[in-house]
C-alpha cells in the first residue's frame, strides 16, 4: 500500500516536473528542487505546502528578478541527478558549497553561512569543542559533526551516540542521555528553541562551510540572474527579514 | 604494510576498514549477545506469568470476576498492544518519551539528580532497550506459553486429578512437562527473532552490532563491507541458538522414551 502510494507520488511529481519543464520551454516556469525534511531550511507544513528559509529566499529572488518558480520536492539523495537529467533548472536545498560538487556544478554566490554548533543543557559549562573531549556527544551519523568528534576522541569512542538526524540527537540531549549535541548550526537552532532547558555554544574554531544554489555547469545566464537577485535582496534588507524569521536572531557575517 | 593503504579483495572488497573497526564490532557483538540473553530470560519469566494471567479462572464468585477483570483482561489487553505496535516504535517511545518521564536528571518521577545522569549516560539506551524488547517478546511468549498448555489433552489433566492430585501438582508433573516439548519449537522461533530484533535498537544510539556497521556506512559510504560482516555475525549467533534448541528438543524426547 505504502510502496503504491509512493510509486503514485513519484508518478505525479515526475508528470510535473514534465509540465513545468515545457512551460518553461515556452518562457514560463522555472523549476526549483529541494529536498523538503531539512527544517527549517525547507519542510512540509501541515497543509503539505513546502515552507523554509530556502523557500522563502528563492522566492525573494525570483520576485526580484521576475522569474516565476515551481518548487519540486525531490529526496536529496536524487537531487544532483535530476538537475543533470534537466528534470529541474536549478536546485536550493541547503548544498554545502565544495571543491568535488564544483567540479560537476556551478554554484550561486553564498546565501547561508553554516557551520557546526554546540548544543548543551542551561546550567552547562561546556563552551567550546575541547570541553568535550570525556563528554559523551550525540551526532548525525556520517556528518560533519560526527567527522569533527570522531577526529577530536576517536572514531570508535563509546562517547560519541550515533543518531540516524538531529531531532533524534536534540532529543536525546534534552532526555540527559548526553552531555551535548554537534551538528548543522541552521538545523540545531532552529530545534534548541523548541526546548527551554537547552542553549546553543559557538564554538569559532569550527571551519566554515557554505550554502550555494546549484545551476548546471555553464548555466552563467541562470548564475547571474540568482546572484544579482541574491545581491539586491541582501541590499534591501529582505535577507534579513527572512533570516530573523526562520533562525530568531539578525544576520551577522561570520 | 602501511596501515593507510586500502586491501582491496576482488577489485573491491576492502576488509581494512572492518578491521579499522575491529574493536567497535567486538564490543557490539558483546552487547548483542549479553541484550539477547537478558531479554530472553526476563522475556519468559513475564511471559509465563502473562500466560497464566490469561488462563486464569475458578469456579465461584467473587473470584470469578477478579480472575476476569484483574488477570484475564489486562493480560489480553497487554499483548494485544505488544503484539499490534511496530516494535521500532515501541523501542523510540520507550526510549524518547517513557524513559525520560521515570528518569530523568531534572525532573524524573523516580529517579532524579545526579544517579539519573550517570545512568542515563551511561547505560541509558541499554536500559531502554532491553525494557522494550522484552516487554515485546514477553508478549509474543506468553502465547507459546498459552498455547503449549492449552494444547495438552483435558483427560491428561482429569487422569491427574482422578490420581488425587492437587491442581498444582496435576500442573507440575503432568501437563506443564508434556506442554514444554511443544513450546520448545516455536519458543525458539522467538529467541531467534529476538535476537535479531537487537539490531532495531541501534536507532537509540545503543552500540550493538548493527550500530557498528551502519557507523562503518556512515563513515565511508561503503554498505558491502560491514552489512555483510553483521548480516554473517548474525547468521552465525542464530545458527548456534539453533543447534542448541535441537539439542535440548533431542534430550526431551530421549527422556520421554525411556
Amino acid at each position: 500500500m505504502w510502496n503504491k502510494k509512493f510509486a503514485l507520488a513519484i508518478g505525479a511529481a515526475a508528470v510535473s516536473v514534465l509540465a513545468a519543464g515545457a512551460a518553461q520551454a515556452q518562457g514560463r516556469d522555472l523549476v526549483v528542487a529541494s529536498s523538503a525534511t531539512y527544517a527549517p531550511f525547507a519542510f512540509e507544513n501541515k497543509d503539505k505546502q513546502i515552507v523554509g528559509f530556502d523557500i522563502d529566499i528563492v522566492n525573494a529572488i525570483a520576485k526580484q528578478q521576475g522569474m516565476k518558480l515551481r518548487i519540486v520536492n525531490t529526496p536529496f539523495s536524487s537531487i544532483f541527478a535530476s538537475l543533470n537529467n534537466g528534470d529541474v533548472d536549478f536546485v536550493i536545498s541547503g548544498v554545502t558549497i565544495n571543491d568535488k560538487r564544483k567540479q560537476s556544478f556551478d554554484f550561486s554566490e553564498p546565501y547561508f553561512d553554516a557551520r557546526q554548533l554546540i548544543a548543551v543543557p542551561k546550567d552547562s559549562t561546556v563552551a567550546s569543542l575541547k570541553d568535550l573531549k570525556d563528554k559523551k556527544v550525540s551526532v548525525v551519523s556520517g556528518s560533519t559533526g560526527d567527522d569533527v568528534m570522531s577526529r577530536e576522541v576517536g572514531k570508535t569512542s563509546g562517547n560519541i551516540r550515533r543518531f540516524e538526524s538531529t531531532p533524534l540527537i536534540i532529543s536525546e540531549l534534552a532526555a540527559g542521555g548526553v552531555d551535548a549535541a554537534i551538528g548543522d548550526n541552521g538545523v540545531i537552532a532552529y530545534r534548541v528553541t523548541q526546548y527551554p532547558t537547552l542553549k546553543t555554544v559557538d564554538d569559532a574554531s569550527f571551519p566554515k562551510e557554505h550554502f550555494g544554489i546549484v545551476v548546471r555547469k555553464g548555466d552563467k545566464a541562470l548564475q547571474d540572474k540568482i546572484n544579482a537577485g541574491l545581491a539586491a535582496i541582501r541590499a534591501d534588507g529582505s535577507y534579513n527579514v527572512i533570516y530573523k524569521k526562520w533562525f530568531n536572531q539578525d544576520y551577522k557575517p561570520q | 604494510m602501511d596501515n593507510n593503504t586500502p586491501v582491496e579483495w576482488f577489485g573491491w572488497f576492502r576488509p581494512d576498514i572492518l578491521v579499522e573497526y575491529k574493536q567497535m564490532f567486538w564490543q557490539g557483538a558483546m552487547i548483542t549477545v549479553g541484550m539477547t540473553v537478558a531479554c530472553i530470560i526476563m522475556g519468559c519469566a513475564l511471559g509465563l506469568m502473562l500466560a497464566l494471567a490469561r488462563l486464569a479462572d475458578t469456579r465461584h464468585q467473587p473470584w470469578k470476576a477478579v480472575c476476569k477483570y484483574l488477570l484475564r483482561w489486562p493480560s489480553t489487553a497487554y499483548v494485544s498492544f505488544f503484539r499490534g505496535t511496530p516494535l521500532f516504535v515501541q523501542i523510540l517511545l520507550m526510549h524518547f518519551a517513557v524513559m525520560p518521564l521515570f528518569v530523568h536528571p531534572v525532573n524524573g518521577l523516580f529517579i532524579s539528580g545526579d544517579l539519573a545522569r550517570t545512568l542515563k549516560q551511561d547505560h541509558g539506551a541499554l536500559m531502554s532497550g532491553v525494557v522494550a524488547l522484552t516487554l515485546n517478546s514477553a508478549a509474543y511468549i506468553s502465547e507459546v506459553f498459552r498455547a503449549g498448555i492449552q494444547s495438552i489433552a483435558i483427560g491428561q489433566k482429569q487422569a491427574g486429578m482422578s490420581l488425587g492430585m492437587t491442581h498444582g501438582q496435576m500442573m507440575r508433573y503432568v501437563v506443564i512437562p508434556q506442554a514444554f516439548r511443544r513450546m520448545l519449537p516455536p519458543l525458539g522461533n522467538n529467541m531467534i527473532s529476538l535476537l535479531k530484533d537487537t539490531s532495531l535498537v541501534s536507532a537509540i544510539g545503543l552500540a550493538e552490532m548493527a550500530y557498528a556497521a551502519r557507523t562503518v556506512a556512515g563513515a565511508y559510504g561503503r554498505y558491502w563491507e560491514p552489512y555483510l560482516a553483521v548480516a554473517l555475525a548474525y547468521w552465525l549467533m542464530t545458527f548456534m541458538l539453533t543447534l542448541g534448541l535441537r539439542a535440548l528438543e533431542n534430550h526431551l524426547a530421549r527422556a520421554d522414551r525411556s
